[in-house]
């Protein structure tokens, strides 16, 4: 859920950049690092990011509206990783304003903070938690991208609360407010994208005959 | 709106060739003020002042310009209405002063979105990233940023490609066959992008590349009378905004 250009008030805006800097520059750094080892590694970056891009104007069948469209977070995480996301994340966002008016450049930072940053990192940690107690990829999978794409979703609806309080019951009552008047979209949204997910991850994993391949779709551009 | 179409206008738009100086400083200037000044009056000034440069100058299409619109204000109504109701102890209320703070949301959000879509609409997304560049943004990701640029366009045609043949066999017939579908395309998109960028890190490779793509730029240089006279406006709508 992208937050449009001019919907948070200046010095939130300025705030959340803030907040989404150090994780971006961390992950600029490590980009700087693997380019600097491998620099055909720009290829496979530049061609994630628009992979990523292309994967988020697809449309999917959502329950409650005509159609939606998935995020790619819990995907981007689990074959990339979230530090790498964190930059790709934010050049997304960027070209999403940009060539389709989606979301903004004002909101940029809290819109990345949402999505390229909180979606990617919980999406990641409960892939790895999920494999580490033993759940069957299929699940991990549905999990993580499912869970990522809701925590975005919080997220998202905390940062707007925290821009308009309600003026009765505060912070806690905006966000309730924030949360069920975007819960309609968005929860079916996780649970569609939880499930796209696992398609994707099983469709291609008919596609790695060999370990090379295995190779550079689990991590080669982490 | 597909991916490549905003990109299309402003590729072929009159503006095109503008110096990308003046256009940044247009739709980055107002929409600065646009969200600090106060949304009373200062973001009607903002509005009017983008909206006269985008059709009036920059002769954007008022009906492409409803249609890149809609996406945003389809966020605005619920994002707006929220601020109407309250959540009291005693339930759901109308909240005093919401109408008010709604309205005032609506035109700082409105002229913001005025600002961005006249940047969409008049400058390719290509040269506002490689313009980045002289805001310090570290080489390595600028490159990055231009190479997925290319393949954007390159990997949605797929996309499409492979979209239009699944549903020519039925693949969106139903919802569960659709979302299939649409996962199989992300399945098969993956690889394919990998492998073009190995073709293509292949080929430069051969041709000597060092990671760096030089490309000759012929754009006008912006003059500084009409920066100067952007400013000058910009003051104005900031003085007028503060003032009444």
């Amino acid at each position: 859920m992208h937050i449009m250009e001019g919907y948070l008030p200046a010095s939130h805006a300025i705030g959340w950049y803030a907040v989404s800097a150090p994780f971006f520059v961390a992950g600029a750094l490590k980009i700087r690092k693997i380019v600097a080892e491998r620099p055909e590694a720009r290829m496979t970056l530049a061609a994630s990011g628009a992979f990523a891009f292309v994967l988020s104007a697809l449309k999917i069948p959502s329950v409650t509206g005509s159609c939606s469209h998935p995020t790619g977070t819990g995907l981007g995480a689990i074959i990339f990783g979230p530090s790498v996301m964190a930059v790709l994340g934010v050049i997304v966002l960027l070209f999403q304003a940009l060539l389709l008016a989606h979301g903004g450049l004002t909101t940029l930072g809290a819109n990345a903070f949402s999505m390229a940053i909180v979606g990617p990192w919980v999406a990641w940690g409960i892939w790895k938690l999920g494999r580490g107690v033993g759940l069957s990829v299929a699940f991990s999978v549905f999990f993580a991208a499912m869970l990522g794409d809701l925590a975005t979703y919080v997220t998202t609806a905390l940062q707007l609360a925290l821009a308009y309080p309600d003026p009765a019951s505060g912070f806690i009552g905006a966000a309730v407010k924030f949360g069920s008047i975007f819960a309609f979209t968005q929860v079916p949204l996780a649970i569609v994208e939880g499930l796209l997910t696992v398609i994707v991850m099983d469709a291609l994993a008919g596609k790695v005959p060999d370990d090379q391949k295995l190779r550079i779709l689990a991590g080669e551009a982490r | 709106m597909s991916i490549a179409s905003l990109d299309r206008i402003a590729s072929t738009g009159r503006w095109r060739n503008r110096p990308l100086a003046e256009k940044a400083l247009i739709g980055l200037g107002f929409l600065i003020l646009a969200v600090t000044l106060p949304p009373w009056p200062g973001a009607v000034f903002v509005t009017a002042a983008m909206l006269a440069v985008t059709f009036g100058l920059a002769r954007v299409s008022v009906k492409l310009w409803l249609a890149i619109a809609a996406l945003p204000l389809g966020f605005l109504i619920p994002g707006s209405l929220v601020l109407l109701v309250q959540l009291g102890p005693e339930g759901i209320g109308l909240a005093p002063g919401g109408a008010q703070e709604a309205a005032l949301l609506v035109l700082r959000a409105l002229a913001a979105t005025t600002c961005l879509i006249f940047l969409a609409t008049t400058t390719p997304a290509a040269d506002l990233v490689a313009g980045l560049r002289r805001f310090g943004l570290p080489s390595e990701i600028v490159e990055i940023a231009l190479l997925m640029y290319r393949f954007v366009f390159i990997l949605a045609e797929e996309a499409t490609a492979m979209t239009v043949a699944q549903r020519a066999r039925l693949g969106h017939s139903t919802r569960a066959r659709w979302l299939r579908s649409t996962g199989q395309v992300i399945a098969a998109l993956l690889p394919r992008a990998m492998a073009r960028a190995r073709r293509l890190e292949v080929g430069l490779a051969a041709r000597g590349w060092q990671g760096e793509m030089r490309v000759l730029s012929d754009r006008a240089r912006a003059s500084w009378l009409s920066l100067g006279a952007i400013l000058a406006a910009q003051a104005a709508v900031a003085i007028l905004g503060m003032l009444l």
